[in-house]
C-alpha cells in the first residue's frame, strides 16, 4: 500500500556517499529522556487535578495528549497533504490523509446510524456545516494562511510543542484572527451562512449509499494522487 | 566533485525542501549537497523527495533535533 | 548519568515506538481511531480552532474588551462557556494537551530544540498566516480538523467543499511562498 521510505537511521559506518569535507567530530548528544519523564509526570499530575474538577476535562486532556503525540511521531501535516502536490508533486501525506478519512467515515457512520436506528438524535450534526460563500472564502483564506505560516491548526499546536518560535507567533495571531472572524460573524451569518444548505450525505443517498459513495470517491482520489505523483516524479511502472 | 551546504536551520516547511530542490538543479552529477535542518518534518520529506528522484541519501542526527541530510546527485 | 539514559534509548523497542518516526499511514490509522474514539466518547468529533475564538475572547476581556454583544458569542451555550472560564473548557484542555503531547514525543526521541525566529520574513509569514487561518476558520466553521477531517468523517458535503477550496488556497499560498518567503 505504501512505499514510504522510513529508514531514517542509516546503519552506522555504511556510508556510501563520499564527502569531501571531513566530518567534524560530534559532541556527544545529551539524552532528553529525563526531561521527557518530567513532562510526563507533569502531564499526569495535571490530568489527576483536572479529574477532580470533572472527568470530562481529564478525558479531553488525555485525548489532546494522544493526538499531539501521534501528530508529532508521524509528522502528520494536513498542510503538507494539500501543499506538497503543488510544490513537489509528492502525495504520500495526501494519501495518508485519505486513509484517515476512509477509516473515520466508517466509524462515524456506524455511531451515527446506531443513534438514528434507535430513534435518538444523531450526534455531532453541528459539524455538518452550511455551504455558502463563507465556506469558499474561509477555505481559500485558511489554505493560503496555513501554507505561509507553515502549519494548520493541529500542525501549529504540534510545532509549538516541538519548540518552533515561528509557530508560537502564528498561534498568537491565529487566536487574534479567530477573534476578528468571530467579530464579523454576525454579518457573514446574516448575508451568507444562514442561507447555506446543510447537506448530510445520508439524507441524499441513504445511509448505505452515502458511505459507499464517499469511500469510492476517497478511493478514486487515492488512485489519482498516486498516479499524479508517479507522473510528476517521472516514476514509470517497473514492477 | 564538489560539496555544497545549504543552511535551513530555523526554516519551516516547505522552505527547506524548496531550497534543496533549487540548489540541486544547479549541481553537477556526483556533487554532494549537505542540508542542515532542524525541522522534524523536513527530516522526512527531503529524503523522501530525493529518493524518489533516485539520488543517494543519508541522514545524520548531528545534535538533539538537528540533522544533516547528505544527498549525492546521481542524475 | 547520561549514559544510563542513552542506554535505555538504544533499546530496540524503545527505538521502534519513541525514537523513530511513524510512517504517515501509521499516523493516519491512529488518528482515525482516536477521532472515532473521541466522537464515541463525547458525541462530538475532534475540533481545534473553535477553541481559539474562546481564547481570543478571554484575552480580549483581559484587556477590558467585551464580546457579549457579538453575534458569535450570543448563544446561551457560548456565553456559559465563556463564563465558566479556561480551566473548565474541555476544548482548551484538548488543545493544550496537543502541545504537551507533541512536546513529550519530541523529548522522548531526544529531538527537542527551541527554534528561534530567524528573520523578518518569518515574522511576516507567521503573523499574516495566523490571521488568515483564524479568520478563515471562523468563516468556514472550522479548520483542517473541525471542518475538513471531522466534516468529511461526518458525511457532510461541506467537508468536501471546504477541502476543494482549501486546496485552491494552498495552491496560491505555495506560489506566494515561493515568491516572497523563501
Amino acid at each position: 500500500m505504501s512505499e514510504e521510505n522510513n529508514n531514517t537511521t542509516p546503519a552506522a559506518g555504511a556510508s556510501t556517499i563520499r564527502r569531501a569535507s571531513s566530518r567534524a567530530p560530534r559532541k556527544p548528544k545529551k539524552s532528553q529522556l529525563p526531561f521527557a519523564l518530567l513532562v510526563f509526570a507533569v502531564m499526569i499530575v495535571i490530568g489527576v487535578l483536572l479529574s477532580f474538577r470533572s472527568s470530562d476535562l481529564a478525558m479531553f486532556w488525555v485525548f489532546g495528549g494522544c493526538f499531539g503525540f501521534i501528530l508529532q511521531k508521524s509528522r502528520f501535516c494536513f498542510t503538507a497533504s494539500l501543499r506538497d502536490p503543488c510544490i513537489t508533486g509528492s502525495t504520500s501525506i495526501t494519501r495518508a490523509v485519505l486513509i484517515a478519512f476512509a477509516i473515520s467515515t466508517i466509524g462515524f457512520a456506524a455511531i451515527k446510524y446506531n443513534a438514528f436506528a434507535n430513534g435518538l438524535p444523531i450526534p455531532g450534526q453541528s459539524y455538518v456545516q452550511p455551504i455558502s460563500l463563507a465556506t469558499v472564502v474561509g477555505g481559500i483564506m485558511f489554505g493560503v494562511g496555513m501554507v505561509i505560516a507553515g502549519g494548520c491548526a493541529s500542525g501549529t499546536l504540534m510545532r509549538v510543542g516541538e519548540g518552533f518560535g515561528m509557530q508560537m507567533l502564528s498561534l498568537l495571531f491565529f487566536v487574534v484572527g479567530s477573534l476578528w472572524g468571530a467579530h464579523d460573524m454576525g454579518w457573514w451569518t446574516v448575508n451568507f451562512v444562514a442561507n447555506g444548505p446543510r447537506v448530510f450525505l445520508p439524507d441524499v443517498f441513504g445511509w448505505f449509499g452515502a458511505v459507499v459513495i464517499q469511500l469510492l470517491i476517497i478511493a478514486l482520489l487515492y488512485v489519482a494522487a498516486d498516479k499524479f505523483e508517479r507522473k510528476k516524479m517521472g516514476i514509470t511502472d517497473e514492477d | 566533485m564538489a560539496e555544497y551546504t545549504v543552511d535551513c536551520l530555523g526554516e519551516a516547511c516547505p522552505v527547506p525542501l524548496m531550497k534543496v530542490q533549487k540548489k540541486m538543479e544547479t549541481m553537477a552529477v556526483g556533487d554532494v549537497l549537505v542540508a542542515q535542518i532542524d525541522h522534524s518534518c523536513a527530516m522526512k520529506n527531503i529524503p523522501e523527495w530525493a529518493r524518489n528522484q533516485g539520488h543517494n541519501v543519508e541522514i545524520e542526527e548531528v545534535d538533539d533535533g538537528e540533522w544533516e541530510i547528505v544527498i549525492e546527485k546521481t542524475k | 548519568m547520561n549514559e544510563f539514559w542513552t542506554k535505555i534509548t538504544k533499546n530496540r523497542y524503545y527505538k521502534m515506538v519513541f525514537k523513530n518516526p511513524f510512517t504517515y499511514v501509521t499516523g493516519a490509522v491512529l488518528l482515525a481511531i482516536f477521532q472515532i474514539a473521541i466522537f464515541a466518547y463525547s458525541g462530538n468529533p475532534w475540533g481545534v480552532s473553535g477553541t481559539f475564538a474562546n481564547w481570543g475572547a478571554w484575552l480580549y476581556e483581559l484587556v477590558g474588551g467585551n464580546v457579549d454583544k457579538w453575534y458569535y458569542f450570543s448563544s446561551s451555550g457560548a456565553q456559559a462557556t465563556l463564563e465558566s472560564g479556561f480551566l473548565s473548557h474541555t476544548g482548551s484542555m484538548l488543545d493544550i494537551g496537543i502541545i504537551f503531547g507533541a512536546l513529550l514525543a519530541a523529548l522522548l526521541a531526544s529531538q527537542w530544540k527551541f527554534k528561534k525566529i530567524k528573520n523578518l520574513k518569518q515574522v511576516v509569514a507567521a503573523v499574516l498566516g495566523g490571521l488568515l487561518m483564524g479568520y478563515g476558520a471562523r468563516l468556514a466553521g472550522g479548520c483542517n480538523i473541525g471542518a475538513l477531517f471531522s466534516g468529511i468523517a461526518s458525511l457532510s458535503l461541506s467537508g468536501w467543499v471546504f477541502a476543494l477550496f482549501l486546496f485552491v488556497g494552498a495552491f496560491f499560498g505555495s506560489k506566494l511562498l515561493a515568491k516572497f518567503f523563501m
